[in-house]
């Protein structure tokens, strides 16, 4: 018997003693990191984690405690302060919290990698990820940021009714941006890559990338102000999903912050549009044979033509709700229970991006979002007002690369003027597997 | 002290064993507390502890970094002899005898976050939910909640430096949301502080929630706001990170030693309006961004940035001074063990300067008043920056008027400072969260007003 089931099981015999039920996720991994600056190995991180959290329940009300420390006594000690946690709050939900079930049948999902690289191919990665951009054209000036990882995460949830799972995977990820400068001119481009295998990685396509994005917007000019057709590029419209993904959660439905609250049933969205939450997308970042309290995974129509077909739920929501359970928690160690999306995937259109940047005389072609949404968006009320960068089209051509403007709008009009998708997915590993988005209107600000 | 100094001089000895110039190791303990009130029950309680070390070793200009949640001997030395063995082929060095650093801390703490009644913790934050309901009866949600953070901070090093640190962080935060004619506003507002939760017995906390409604309630009246150059006033306090994006993230060696500042190569050059000094102080008592030592246990500084428009000094950690020449500044911050540390800002402000702020807004045709900034960021590379405006009202003929909503600021750093032309003597820090490459760490913020000639407003086309 390992060291952590035996103490789990001391804690559930206490547990019992207490009166309440016990969860226990531990999750961690271990990870290096190399990094390149000035075509000289800068940083070389190994590093390790390991975070255990309890969840107490106590007919409704639910205490969290977490610690790294992963001795007995210090595991004992978090659990008593769980315990004193789910004593102390008072839940507004009416019934006893549910707990995951054992037995229950999980797709097997085999994406952990254990192969052995040696250590100066890894190393030759992260020299190419800023060499090859420096090499690529006199105009890079640096490569601010680069660097290439190795990662292998873990996620092991067991609970007093007896489950005990593991989830592992590993990954191969990396990124490089280039700043060139051209006159009075300098711009930052960026790519990333991720690989479940080390032979998958392509750095030259990466490197080409970044390069190109930094020297396509040397020289570029704020357009005019106005309302624009504008195409969201698949490599940014994750940001899109993002702003609207907490509507999607029963939680929020019921704590009265969704827009999308009342609106199940509704046809929300542009008629071609289609959203999955897809657990078992193999491209996605959101890759999970169950959810954070160990319910197994499911496929979960969210948008369906353009019709809000679903919200999000865990076990607490879909029963306080009376909605369908979509297998959705969501929580680190260190936080409480939640809903969250594992992958979202938008489904793809018949047209290739070119068609759709000459569907109107005049199209924005917005390839990058140049701030958080932290910094531009408004979640309570919907309201954008991000800082952009792109290219101007006439006529379906490319007449100007633009920037310093800001796209402004509201995300649930940004939804209904959804026109077009194109053929083309964004790259693997992202929380949103998407194509590009053409969009009837929306307001920039610019000269 | 969190381990024994005989066990630190073995791992950095082990980190030294294969050619490392310099080794340091970070050790944190840390107690965190998160206490969430939603309508006007105690909704969520969670506890928990950070615990573990960071190794660092440099190899001239290189750098490496291991962690690890073992903190016994055998942990620490194993994971520093992983480090050296994973890069190093060089001749063994030796620790200097570790001395103690006197731990005199610039801060008075009250209770510890554990040893105070969570009750009153909890009235706290009920009261913030009944004032804001008695305000309106449009008032439909009020969520409030109180973040404890007590870090424990433990740093040797191969020079022989042996330092200790505590730092107690409270951060009270309450947003209220409102509903009207089936429209949703929301508004949010903080109290936070270097300190323990002691400081809400004084502290007006209702100011907060009646403020919260009022502005919720101003927004669902409020148009969208111009799109548009035009004169901008921005207020004090957290008006400052006008500052901390459009130029300190851009003096931080992080940045300068990669060639990738704009203000790379003008030390001693004029770089602002001469209205124009900043400092970045890691020195104030009780200070949201102070420290008494840095992360790489350097005593910290108060240091001038910019004296009357010319550049004087960067933001510099030790790697930095290493790659750039420059002095360290006691600017090496992490959020935690999990993070190297980076050259990073503490209490970033514009000092005062002589203007009043009624003969700013007078000199104002037409323009903005930026009353409260939310979140920026910004690309040091090129120097563009932007952030929200959550509070702002319309300046027209000199007077400040109607409010509006969903602006954004945008602007190149370097450009912006040269347009800053009236500087106010109200001079008003707040705190924020900053996030970089060495994670999310409390750093203040600051100005005085500030007049600038013209930033490009992002709101709506007409």
């Amino acid at each position: 018997m390992d060291a952590i089931k035996d103490n789990f099981q001391k804690i559930v015999s206490q547990a019992k003693k207490d009166g309440v039920r016990v969860e226990l996720l531990i999750a961690g991994g271990e990870s290096i990191s190399i990094g390149y600056q000035k075509r000289k190995l800068d940083s070389f991180e190994s590093t390790q984690s390991q975070v255990a959290g309890f969840r107490v329940i106590d007919g409704a009300n639910q205490g969290y405690a977490y610690t790294e420390n992963l001795a007995e006594e210090s595991l004992l000690r978090t659990y008593q302060e769980a315990l004193n946690n789910a004593k102390t709050v008072q839940s507004k939900t009416k019934f006893e919290i549910p707990l995951t079930k054992p037995g229950q049948k999980l797709q097997t999902l085999d994406v952990n990698n254990t192969e052995d690289v040696p250590m100066n191919e890894k190393i030759a990665i992260a020299e190419k990820l800023e060499g090859l951009c420096l090499d690529a054209d006199q105009r890079i000036q640096a490569v601010p940021y680069s660097g290439f990882s190795q990662s292998s995460h873990f996620k092991r949830i067991l609970n007093s009714e007896g489950l005990d799972q593991e989830f592992k995977q590993s990954f191969y990820s990396g990124y490089s941006s280039a700043l060139a400068k051209e006159g009075e001119s300098s711009k930052v481009g960026g790519e990333r890559f991720f690989a479940r295998r080390f032979k998958d990685i392509d750095v030259e396509k990466v490197v080409q990338k970044s390069v190109e994005k930094a020297l396509s917007q040397l020289g570029a000019e704020r357009p005019a102000t106005g309302n624009y057709p504008v195409v969201i590029d698949r490599s940014q419209f994750p940001m899109v999903v993002a702003m609207f993904e907490s509507y999607l959660s029963a939680q929020e439905v019921d704590e009265g912050k969704s827009l999308f609250d009342k609106k199940l049933g509704e046809k929300i969205a542009g008629a071609k549009f289609t959203l999955t939450d897809d657990p078992f997308e193999i491209r996605g970042g959101g890759l999970r044979p169950f959810d954070d309290e160990g319910s197994p995974s499911q496929k979960t129509v969210l948008f369906e033509n353009g019709v809000l077909k679903n919200f999000l739920t865990n076990l607490e929501y879909s029963k306080k709700m009376d909605l369908p359970h979509t297998s959705n928690a969501s929580r680190s160690p260190a936080s409480s229970m939640g809903i969250g999306s594992s992958t979202l995937v938008i489904s793809k259109g018949t047209q290739s991006l070119e068609e759709l940047l000459k569907m109107y005389p005049k199209v924005i072609h917005m390839t990058k979002f140049a701030g958080g949404l932290h910094a531009g968006y408004k979640e309570t009320t919907g309201d954008i007002s991000m800082p952009a960068e792109g290219f101007l089209y006439e006529n379906g051509k490319k007449v100007a690369a633009i920037d310093q403007f800001v796209m402004s709008g509201n995300v649930l009009d940004l939804l209904k003027d959804i026109e077009e998708l194109s053929n083309e997915y964004n790259r693997e590993g992202s929380s949103t597997i998407c194509p590009d988005v053409l969009v009837k209107s929306m307001s920039f600000a610019g000269k | 002290m969190i381990v024994q100094p005989h066990i630190l001089t073995k791992a950095l000895d082990a980190a030294l064993s294969t050619g490392a110039d310099f080794a340091d190791i970070f050790l944190e303990d840390t107690y965190s507390s998160q206490l969430t009130v939603l309508n006007a029950k105690p909704e969520q309680a969670i506890v928990g502890q950070l615990y573990g070390a960071g190794i660092r070793l440099f190899f001239g200009h290189e750098i490496v970094y291991v962690t690890t949640n073992d903190l016994s001997e055998t942990g620490l030395v194993k994971a520093a002899l992983n480090a050296a063995q994973s890069r190093g082929q060089g001749n063994a060095k030796k620790t200097m005898p570790l001395m103690q650093v006197p731990f005199d801390s610039i801060h008075t703490f009250g209770e510890k976050p554990w040893e105070m009644d969570r009750a009153r913790k909890f009235r706290w934050l009920n009261s913030l939910d009944t004032v804001s309901r008695a305000r309106s009866s449009h008032v439909t949600q009020v969520e409030s909640g109180l973040n404890e953070k007590f870090q424990r901070v433990q740093i040797a090093n191969s020079k022989g430096v042996m330092a200790y640190d505590e730092r107690a962080y409270t951060r009270l935060r309450s947003e209220v949301y409102v509903e009207k004619d089936g429209m949703k506003e929301s508004f949010y507002d903080d109290e936070g502080h270097m300190g323990t939760s002691e400081i809400y017995d004084q502290v007006n906390i209702n100011k907060i929630a009646e403020e919260n409604v009022d502005n919720a309630l101003r927004l669902m009246t409020a148009q969208y706001a111009p799109a548009a150059e035009m004169p901008v006033v921005i207020d004090n306090a957290f008006g400052g990170v006008i500052f901390h994006e459009a130029c300190g993230h851009g003096l931080e060696t992080t940045s300068v030693a990669k060639d990738a500042s704009v203000f790379c190569g003008k030390m001693g050059q004029k770089i602002a309006h001469e209205s124009v000094t900043a400092i970045d102080d890691g020195t104030i008592a009780n200070g949201w961004g102070s420290l008494n030592m840095d992360d790489e246990g350097n005593k910290t500084k108060k240091t001038t940035l910019i004296e009357n428009g010319v550049l004087k000094s960067y933001i510099v950690d030790e790697m930095g001074s290493r790659q750039t020449g420059y002095e360290a500044t006691g600017s090496g911050r992490r959020q935690s063990y999990k993070y190297a540390p980076a050259s990073r800002m503490r209490n970033t402000y514009i000092a005062a300067g002589k203007d009043k702020f009624e003969d700013m807004i007078r000199d104002v045709d037409y323009g903005l008043y930026a009353k409260k900034m939310g979140g920026g960021s910004v690309n040091p590379g090129t120097g563009d920056y932007n952030f929200k405006v959550v509070e702002g009202y319309i300046i027209r003929n000199g007077r400040i008027e109607e409010p509006v909503k969903g602006a954004c600021l945008i602007g190149r750093g370097i450009d912006t400072l040269g347009k800053i032309t009236k500087v106010s003597d109200d001079l008003k820090l707040a705190r924020g969260m900053c996030g970089s490459v060495s994670g999310s760490i409390p750093a203040a913020v600051g100005q005085p007003q500030i007049l600038v000639s013209s930033l490009m407003v992002g709101g709506r086309a007409k």
